[in-house]
């Protein structure tokens, strides 16, 4: 407990830092939040576009496909704004011996890395998933009761640990290879199969993004049980046991990948 | 206080191979080899002492710092600060220890000096007194006080070394490391630095290992030193014993208006000279002899000299310490 | 000529080097983008079996096959990452062993790219090229293949690298001058995306829209060559986009020489 305690403390203050570090760049920021937001929007227009030459994506409406898509920016944009420090490791911090400080220090450096920075761009992705789920709910006719509201909140957090277990997994990576950021990048590649229907993929695709890198359960599983109420036991229950797992993984790797950066150095 | 035992560590190298052929074959079968990069160290530190801890360039002195400040895993061997061992319990272990690595920092680039203060006292668990007691303690004797709000990327190399060894001394750690923190500094501001460790070194008691290429902070700072070459110990005792070891070299020094010394005094034909044992310098009409004084005796030299020629205002001098390590380094052992 | 290309050989061989130490991490980024490819290729087979037409603004969902994976090779030839090196390297001060050398600063950057790409382009482009023709040819029952279209096709992506390459050089002065490089970077990279085609065809954009964007650099950039290779473009308006893609390396070439001399000024101004 005192553990944990002591970790919010870090966490708020380092979150703190960063938003001072923020002032100090102000126009980078806003530039690269614009930078989401415009990236969200041809994404969007690309959308739109497809829906103005066909009636329905095999039976999906552009509503619904508006919505899942909103809310797959939701879990994506908390993983990105908070920990996407994650990334760095893998890209140079490892590669030019910078991870040394880490490991000088008397926290866990998981914990230190992840807390470290914001990305506050993170946010042209939180308010645009937050304006499409805005936008599209009206028209996707959902049924919501107290335990789906409860339900939908809940599963947020567990749909962002699978994007932050995947890529401590992945950053760890570097601690053998010194460079790992692309390997991040082609698991997250994964993630753009997520934003839309799995039943548009063929059987393949929807076992890996179901299965193995479940990215589909950020985004797809909890959006269909929310726009049909359909088994929540899998579409819901799933996404937090496969989370837990992925994050369990996550922190292996991390602390074995640590133990060989011990024994090699950069 | 401080002891390493047996320190070995072995490394994994991939070889590459030239052109374009090279280039594609190491894309898909790389090559490895293996490399002792630390063959067999062992020192103890009492405490209180501050240490040199020296050797050429690629002999694994970073290595080793690596290892002591539980960044490394040694292949082999031990070492424990206080019977703390960093494989064991890296947390409690480096909160014993402060590390200053000169080429890097550990200061939060965008921001106020006095932030990162503030983020490490939380990350070292410093209570509040303790904190404002020791801030002001290394307020006094590193100066921050002029620049300790400007943001770090803003500072010159010199406050910055001067903010990172108060970083690093933040806990109140027993044992400071400090790698290369004169590099790249002007004389009055290495100066500065040194004094400030030394009395860092007296007031609390921090036992120093620093790391250097330049002597001059060896000589001012540390009474003993070890020295490691290709990964093994090469030297380790004070710096007198140093000298009465290795510090045969002396030096001669006179005015001639003579020409053609070389010639006339001709020492290695006369005393039979190896060529590493002797060097002649002249510069106008100064002259300096640096000979090894186990194979001639002071004595013979200088009356031989006197003999030869015309001479004024001789002396002879023990040589310094860089000349002693400047042939260490360049014959080994 | 061939002397003063000599000079630059090193760093043909140093962008090599680069390439190679951390070979897995670049067949990985090959890796992750051909997924990217199959994102698209799924997505577009769902709207070719949602709609009712065979053919969508004049591409049939096997057209799509091909433009998807050749959009991806070219994107790859033609990449070009000046912007963030030339940041980092003015911000960093590296930039100033640049200029003190007696070569030209853009050839070396050039040149330490194409070392780069020279492996790319091996790996990459006869399993591409082979596997676009065997879609090609079975479906429509001959071999589709034209020794004289692929190589227009090549020389269309050397133009559309050049415009890439002397782009990025003025980007990166820009985003130097105005600080904000990392945002400013991220924007443009969404920009250029979708101008040059690689999220949608630009022929499924409004008309008024596509001509714009036709005449866009953007488009010289990705979508000129994927069209060529696709026989989209022949006779006269094969040699407008070509004679539009070379205006636009000079307009950018010219404009990075402009650049270059402003910022240096600026740097020295600023005293680095």
């Amino acid at each position: 407990m005192k553990q944990v305690k002591r970790m919010l403390r870090m966490h708020r203050i380092f979150v703190t830092q960063e938003l001072k570090r923020m002032m100090e760049y102000k126009g980078d920021f806003i530039v690269g939040i614009i930078g989401f937001l415009l990236g969200q929007f041809f994404n969007l227009l690309f959308l739109w576009i497809i829906f103005s030459q066909i009636p329905n994506l095999m039976g999906w409406t552009l509503e619904q496909i508006l919505f899942i898509y909103g809310f797959s920016l939701i879990p994506k944009g908390l993983d990105h704004l908070l920990f996407d420090n994650l990334w760095s490791i893998g890209h140079f911090t490892v590669r030019k011996g910078d991870f040394d400080k880490y490991l000088t220090r008397p926290i866990n450096t998981l914990f230190h890395v992840m807390v470290e920075k914001l990305q506050i761009d993170a946010f042209g992705e939180l308010i645009m998933g937050i304006a499409l789920i805005c936008i599209s709910v009206p028209s996707v006719s959902i049924e919501w009761s107290v335990s789906k509201v409860l339900l939908t909140i809940a599963v947020i957090p567990f749909a962002t640990m699978i994007y932050v277990g995947i890529k401590t997994a992945t950053a760890a990576i570097a601690f053998w290879t010194k460079r790992s950021g692309n390997i991040t990048y082609m698991f997250y590649m994964f993630n753009d199969f997520a934003k839309y229907p799995v039943t548009i993929y063929n059987n393949v695709v929807r076992n890996i993004i179901t299965y193995i890198i479940p990215f589909a359960f950020t985004a797809f599983y909890p959006a269909k049980y929310i726009l049909t109420g359909d088994n929540p036991l899998f579409n819901i229950g799933m996404t937090v046991l496969l989370s837990i797992i992925i994050m369990f993984i996550g922190v292996i790797v991390w602390n074995k990948g640590v133990k060989a950066y011990e024994s090699v150095g950069s | 206080m401080i002891s390493v035992n047996n320190l070995r560590k072995e490394f994994k190298k991939t070889i590459k191979e030239p052109g374009l052929i090279g280039s594609f074959k190491s894309l898909f079968h790389p090559k490895c080899e293996k490399v002792v990069a630390v063959n067999d160290i062992s020192f103890e530190v009492p405490k209180g002492e501050i240490l040199g801890f020296i050797g050429p360039n690629g002999a694994g002195k970073s290595t080793v710092i690596k290892m002591l400040t539980g960044i490394l895993t040694p292949t082999s061997g031990t070492c424990t600060i206080n019977g703390k061992n960093p494989s064991e319990n890296r947390k409690s272990y480096v909160k014993e220890i402060g590390v200053v690595f000169g080429q890097r920092t550990q200061l939060w680039w965008d921001l106020p000096l006095r932030e990162t203060y503030g983020v490490l006292k939380e990350i070292y668990e410093v209570p509040d007194d303790r904190y404002h007691k020791q801030m002001a303690f290394l307020n006094e004797v590193l100066e921050l006080d002029s620049f300790i709000t400007s943001p770090v990327r803003t500072l010159s190399l010199g406050q910055r070394m001067r903010a990172d060894i108060a970083a690093s001394l933040l806990h109140s750690p027993k044992v400071l490391f400090l790698d290369e923190p004169t590099i790249g500094l002007d004389v009055v501001v290495k100066d500065n630095i040194r004094k400030a460790i030394e009395h860092i070194n007296k007031q609390e008691k921090t036992t120093v290992i620093l790391t250097t290429h330049d002597l001059a902070d060896i000589e001012l700072l540390s009474k003993r030193i070890v020295m490691i070459d290709k990964g093994s110990n090469m030297f380790d005792g004070t710096i007198s014993e140093l000298k009465s070891k290795y510090g045969q070299i002396r030096e001669l020094n006179f005015e001639t208006d003579a020409k053609d010394i070389e010639q006339i005094l001709n020492y290695k034909q006369h005393f039979g000279f190896n060529d590493d044992d002797i060097k002649i310098e002249k510069e106008a009409n100064n002259v300096t002899v640096k000979f090894n004084s186990n194979a001639v005796p002071v004595s013979d030299m200088l009356s031989y000299t006197l003999d030869k020629i015309n001479i004024s205002d001789i002396s002879v001098k023990d040589a310094d310490i860089e000349e002693i390590i400047r042939r260490l380094y360049k014959q080994g052992v | 000529m061939i002397k003063k290309l000599r000079i630059y050989m090193p760093f043909v061989n140093a962008g090599m080097q680069e390439t190679t130490t951390y070979r897995a991490n670049w067949i990985f980024l090959m890796l992750g983008n051909v997924l990217g490819c199959f994102v698209s290729y799924f997505i577009w087979k769902a709207v070719f079996v949602s709609g009712t037409d065979s053919s969508l603004n004049g591409f049939t969902m096997p057209q799509m096959v091909v433009y998807i994976f050749l959009m991806f090779l070219t994107s790859t030839l033609i990449s070009s990452g000046g912007t963030y090196d030339i940041g980092e390297e003015i911000r960093d001060g590296s930039i100033s062993m640049r200029i003190i050398k007696p070569i030209s600063y853009n050839a070396t950057f050039l040149f330490q790219e194409l070392g780069n790409k020279l492996l790319t382009i091996c790996i990459l482009i006869v399993p591409m090229v082979v596997g676009v023709e065997i879609v090609r040819t079975v479906i429509s029952g001959t071999v589709q293949f034209e020794i004289q279209g692929f190589l227009l096709y090549i020389l269309s992506c050397t133009f559309a690298y050049l415009i890439n390459f002397f782009f990025n050089i003025c980007f990166g002065f820009v985003a130097f001058i105005i600080k904000y490089l990392w945002g400013a970077n991220m924007m443009k990279n969404c920009i250029v995306g979708f101008l040059s085609g690689t999220v949608i065809p630009l022929a499924f954009l409004p008309d008024i829209l596509e001509k714009i964007f036709l005449f866009l650099p953007f488009a010289s950039l990705n979508y000129t060559p994927v069209m060529i290779y696709m026989g989209k473009y022949s006779g006269i308006s094969l040699l407008y986009y070509l004679g539009l893609q070379i205006f636009w390396v000079l307009f950018f070439w010219g404009l990075s020489k402009l650049l270059w001399y402003v910022s240096i000024k600026h740097l020295s101004i600023q005293g680095g």
